[in-house]
């Protein structure tokens, strides 16, 4: 019998040694613009190569399973479409106290119960991430159907900026590909799969 | 004149359902389920490649990825009559036993126990005589008089804070909430081990499925896992060892913790068993199948009758010839355009929003209808069908569970208690157990059909040259899930998905009968009607989530748990 290790031990919440990263993308990709998040971590690793402690993740629509994704992190950026009174596209950022402070009694977005009831839990365990940002697109649509608005997909390239000036800032390792690798977005793409053989 | 209370929304997740209860004299008299979003999802699906489906039907919601990808590729499967080599069909089944029980420890401990934990009172137990009624309880490790101190010293850390964080939204001091400040200091320590052990079976999702949430293993005709012994990249000894790791660890804490918290507060709860039975048709589907053409299955599927244990029908496959016939959805009450109801392959999906009116149109969620009738599911649904079918693992549990809660409270609980808001949570823990034991055995025949040389995963699916359509079932943690598909030309021409919390949270239909959460509020007692804390504990058994129950979301203004008196 292999030698089995004990999963879970070295990244519980406080007890990590290593400074680790997560950017995750929120959202679900079948509503328009609420798929900007997945499709922002997967431009970001088709273009990008990250150092080994940075987790780039599309998280889909994760509610309270944010957690664990979360606790024990020293940084997360995460990137989800937002519903506010500024024109769609613009690129808006949000700090854990941000977050914080104006929940859970209002909703920046669907998901931001989510994130907040997830920080919060975090915060009880005593394992909340030290710096969290919340890159936020606002959205102009949320028809079901796969393609982004054109003012969000402008945004996308603002919003990749967000996420890489804050990975610099914390110290985090990347670099850009010389040649991008295939994006993993396969709810944008055309079948690849042969023709079904008839029976 | 009777007052009526709107809750908007109810869940503590993604919430988009909306209640609505009219109160006489503190006694519920009549009940609204509503769904506040549209999705239409299913629409995207026409004109796709059939093989695709299941990746897009996974993302109807974040919360039960695994269960909508799983009935999707068994959909189009019973289109092409194709067979699942065992492996595929174990390392599916291991899938949704860790999914499922992730999703009954996070309903129990994170979603409802603190309907009936009141956090507030903690501050207040002696965390060493919380120690000693835990040590009666259970042999649970986890139980030190250290680990209920240091719970206790989480929720006074949130407290003395002066806000109370996560605990922001709770019915506090409610005279409805009975328990001793030890058992609720005991329960919110598990509140906090079950956010480790919830990740544990996650884990499990993970290493089979290659991603979590949205599991990437699948594949029409079987699963993509590479099996090979000697790899440390494929499935091999490594990790089917860690998977069994994991599991035993999750099992120890279902049979330890969970089932026991919940056999603890039922018995301190008695009343409850007499509260929030309503619609007493129930329905399961048979799940777990051992062999490769599905005719074996560890999960027990049938249909009761208003209550009739005695009369139970039974379903022999996933997709039983009965149950192909007797579902219909029906829009009378519903956004929706249309007349009659229809059978899913012949299933329409156009909004026509009328605005929430009680008397005609008020809910996004169509009504599912078995033989014209509304049904029950959920655990609850499959428990009674397989004690009525005499399943012996379903007795098993079930007994343990009335021994149990007898021997905390003396409260002698029969399988008739079970049609009320705590039968529910008992059904949930004791198919807990049961899917904790089958982990292990559908482990054990995974590993023994690889050791005799079986690496077979999969299946090519070939296509009839005619329309051909499918159902494919799942039952799932909220119950019975189907996808229903029909194919043409190599392209899906229809898709529908009915799913557990569209049968549970289900409108009037055109005869006027109510869905089951609207059956199970009435005549529910409220003891401060402005904080209808009875409410949310009869429609949080049902564990309801609404992200999929649904057909877009309204992103603007939601309220967070917000009842008023209108």
């Amino acid at each position: 019998m292999p030698h089995v290790r004990s999963i879970g031990q070295e990244d519980r919440g406080g007890e990590n040694p290593v400074n680790t990263a997560l950017i995750g993308g929120i959202g679900n990709v079948l509503l328009g613009d609420d798929s900007v998040g997945p499709y922002v971590v997967h431009r970001l690793e088709s273009e990008y190569s990250f150092a080994q402690n940075v987790e780039v993740a599309d998280l889909g629509t994760p509610a309270l399973d944010l957690t664990h994704r979360i606790v024990g992190r020293e940084s997360v950026i995460l990137i989800d479409s937002v519903s506010t009174d500024d024109p769609p596209g613009t690129v808006l950022v949000y700090r854990k106290e941000d977050i914080l402070s104006v929940m859970p009694a209002q909703r920046l977005d669907p998901h931001s119960p989510a994130l907040s009831e997830c920080l919060l839990a975090a915060e009880m365990l005593g394992a909340s991430p030290k710096n969290v940002l919340l890159v936020g697109i606002v959205s102009e649509q949320f028809e079901p159907g796969c393609p982004l608005s054109e003012s969000v997909s402008q945004a996308v390239d603002k919003a990749i900026a967000a996420v890489l000036d804050e990975l610099s800032r914390l110290g985090f390792l990347f670099e850009k590909r010389q040649q991008p690798v295939a994006s993993g977005m396969w709810w944008t793409e055309q079948p690849a799969l042969a023709p079904f053989t008839y029976s | 004149m009777a007052k009526r209370i709107t809750i908007d929304p109810i869940t503590r997740i993604e919430g988009h359902l909306r209640i609505d209860v009219e109160v006489d004299n503190n006694s519920v008299s009549n009940a609204w389920a509503s769904c506040t979003m549209w999705r239409g999802i299913e629409k995207i699906l026409r004109g796709r490649d059939p093989r695709d489906a299941w990746l897009f039907t996974q993302r109807f919601c974040g919360v039960c990825t695994t269960v909508h990808a799983m009935a999707s590729v068994r959909s189009v499967e019973d289109a092409l009559k194709l067979e699942i080599p065992p492996n595929a069909q174990y390392i599916r089944n291991l899938i949704l036993i860790a999914h499922a029980l992730h999703d009954h420890i996070v309903h129990f401990y994170q979603l409802s126990a603190l309907d009936w934990v009141d956090v507030l009172q903690i501050p207040k137990a002696d965390p060493a005589a919380t120690s000693k009624l835990a040590e009666t309880l259970s042999p649970w490790t986890g139980n030190s008089r250290n680990q209920m101190k240091a719970a206790q010293d989480r929720v006074n850390a949130v407290a003395s804070s002066g806000q109370l964080g996560i605990f922001a939204n709770g019915y506090w001091g409610h005279p409805a909430m009975k328990l001793s400040p030890e058992v609720n200091l005991l329960a919110f320590s598990h509140y906090v081990q079950a956010l480790e052990y919830q990740r544990k079976a996650l884990q499990v999702v993970g290493l089979l499925g290659s991603k979590t949430p949205h599991i990437q293993n699948l594949t029409v005709g079987g699963v993509a896992n590479a099996i090979d012994l000697d790899s440390q990249s494929a499935l091999g000894m490594e990790k089917l060892a860690m998977i069994g790791t994991l599991l035993a660890e999750v099992t120890e804490f279902v049979q330890q913790v969970y089932f026991v918290d919940v056999c603890a507060v039922a018995a301190m709860y008695p009343e409850w068993f007499k509260i929030g039975s309503g619609v007493k048709n129930y329905l399961a589907v048979p799940d777990l199948p051992l062999d490769s053409t599905g005719s074996a299955y560890d999960l027990p599927g049938g249909y009761i009758h208003d209550g009739d244990l005695a009369g139970v029908k039974t379903f022999k496959t996933g997709s039983d010839a009965a149950f192909r016939q007797a579902v219909t959805e029906d829009v009378m009450h519903a956004y929706y355009q249309g007349e009659k109801p229809l059978h899913p392959w012949e299933g329409e999906t156009e909004p026509a929003f009328t605005g929430w009116n009680s008397e005609q149109k008020y809910s996004w969620v169509k009504a599912p209808r078995y033989n014209g009738e509304p049904a029950q599911v959920g655990p609850l649904a499959q428990v009674l069908i397989g004690y009525a079918q005499g399943h012996p693992l379903t007795r098993k549990y079930t007994n343990l569970a009335i021994e149990k809660i007898a021997a905390v409270g003396g409260v002698h609980a029969t399988p008739a208690a079970l049609h009320s808001t705590l039968g529910r949570h008992a059904a949930r823990a004791i198919r807990a157990c049961m899917l904790a034991e089958l982990a292990q055995k559908h482990l054990q025949l995974l590993t023994d059909n690889i050791a005799k040389g079986d690496y077979t995963v999969h299946n090519q699916p070939v296509l009839p040259s005619h329309e051909v359509q499918g159902v494919g079932t799942h039952e799932a943690p909220r119950g019975t899930l189907s996808h229903w598909v029909v194919i043409k030309d190599q392209k899906i021409k229809n898709y529908q998905a009915v799913v557990p919390s569209t049968w549970n949270a289900s409108p009037r239909d055109h005869s006027g009968a109510h869905g089951p959460y609207e059956a199970s509020l009435l005549h529910t007692p409220l003891a401060r009607p402005e904080e209808p804390l009875e409410v949310l504990r009869t429609v949080h058994s049902f564990d309801p989530c609404m992200a999929c129950a649904c057909h877009t979301f309204d992103p603007s203004g939601k309220k967070i748990a917000v009842a008023k008196i209108l």
